[in-house]
């Protein structure tokens, strides 16, 4: 059995490796500025080096930095303002958003599921995948509603923000869609906050559409989790 | 010093600081997962603080400028807060191969889906609506 000063003490080094290599990741980005760089990317990419290379167990590695984790709580709560400085846009455009936003989100369970099992993936997995598109806070919560697991989530949610901002980018050169307000909407229901950040690239609009829709969208998935758990049954 | 000048100067200086808004945010998380126990919701703490502090805005009874800060110090720093969970890949390390190329074509499939969906559905809801209000206006 550890001591309780060991276990502070393995609390204290991770947390602060864990903070202190997400600020170096912001660091070496703003630097160079290379799509590859992005912190999303690199952050998770360094800690797991650091992590395998120490030998350390997710366990132990997870119950020193989990305070972390619950920070997603209040930040959910933080959403609040991104929501009301877009009441312009929700006002004028809401049912536009509301139609893209359901559609987005039954295929993203659609989706998920079928192509998960067409590649004979297993329940956890399929579970774990169905909530990728929407920001994380959302989709920790959906995963553990509908009894997939979270932290697996976690991964796929970052994976689909790293390829979506590319993908998406490549999807509006095929797509025969012109209003900022499909475009933005297809960043913020299928790549969160990576998408958002690469729609405000393209253009202001496009950006603030695909922030509020992120937001939205990952509302609505918790809301409509108790009804995907009691759905999917009958799949 | 009167309540009233004490209230404006608490006001003042959450408007202020960064950390007084952190805080207030935290308050409010406090509030939604209490109310969230209490009343056995089925939806996290976070999400009742979030459409309280909607409901506070809306009304006026809070202003942005006492939020603004402290939200977007959450939302810029969100990566720090859900990285720790990421690295539960590292007990998987059966993703290393054909079941992790499995996933990445389910994520990437996936994610093209949802896009070609919600952007084409979107957009032709959008020209629909136009279509209409400019039936409207030749009428009118």
């Amino acid at each position: 059995m550890p001591s309780s000063s060991e276990i502070l003490l393995h609390g204290l080094f991770w947390s602060a490796l864990t903070i202190g290599t997400y600020f170096l990741a912001k660091r070496i980005y703003l630097r160079w500025r290379q799509p590859f760089l992005m912190p999303l990317a690199i952050t998770p990419a360094l800690l797991i080096l650091i992590v395998v290379t120490a030998d350390e167990t997710y366990r132990d590695y997870i119950r020193s930095t989990g305070w972390l984790v619950s920070l997603l709580g209040p930040a959910m709560v933080a959403f609040a303002v991104p929501i009301y400085e877009q009441r312009a846009l929700i006002a004028r455009h809401w049912p536009v958003l509301v139609v893209g936003m359901l559609a987005g989100t039954a295929t993203a369970i659609l989706s998920g599921w079928t192509f998960a099992s067409l590649v004979g993936l297993d329940d956890a997995l399929r579970l774990s995948l169905l909530p990728r598109s929407v920001s994380t806070p959302f989709a920790m919560v959906v995963s553990s509603d509908i009894g997939g697991a979270p932290d697996l989530t976690a991964v796929f949610v970052v994976l689909t923000g790293v390829f979506g901002a590319i993908l998406g980018e490549l999807m509006l050169t095929i797509l025969p869609v012109k209003s900022a307000l499909a475009r933005g909407a297809l960043f913020g229901v299928a790549a969160h906050a990576s998408g958002t950040a690469k729609a405000h690239e393209i253009g202001h609009e496009e950006g603030s559409v695909a922030g509020l829709v992120m937001v939205l969208v990952g509302l609505l998935n918790v809301l409509v989790a108790p009804l995907i758990a009691h759905g999917l049954p009958y799949l | 010093m009167t309540p009233r000048s004490l209230a404006l100067r608490f006001r003042r200086s959450l408007h202020n600081s960064r950390l007084a808004q952190i805080a207030a945010i935290f308050v409010f998380w406090g509030i939604g997962e209490t109310t969230v126990r209490l009343a056995g919701l089925p939806v996290p703490g976070g999400i009742v603080g979030m459409a309280l502090v909607l409901a506070l805005l809306i009304s006026g009874r809070l202003s942005l400028f006492s939020m603004r800060r402290g939200a977007q110090w959450f939302l810029a720093e969100m990566i720090l807060f859900f990285v720790p969970a990421v690295l539960a890949v590292v007990d998987h390390r059966e993703f290393v191969g054909l079941l992790g190329l499995k996933i990445l074509f389910v994520i990437l499939a996936g994610t093209a889906s949802v896009m070609a969906v919600t952007a084409l559905t979107a957009d032709l809801y959008y020209r629909r609506r136009l279509a209409a209000e400019d039936r409207h206006a030749l009428f009118e």
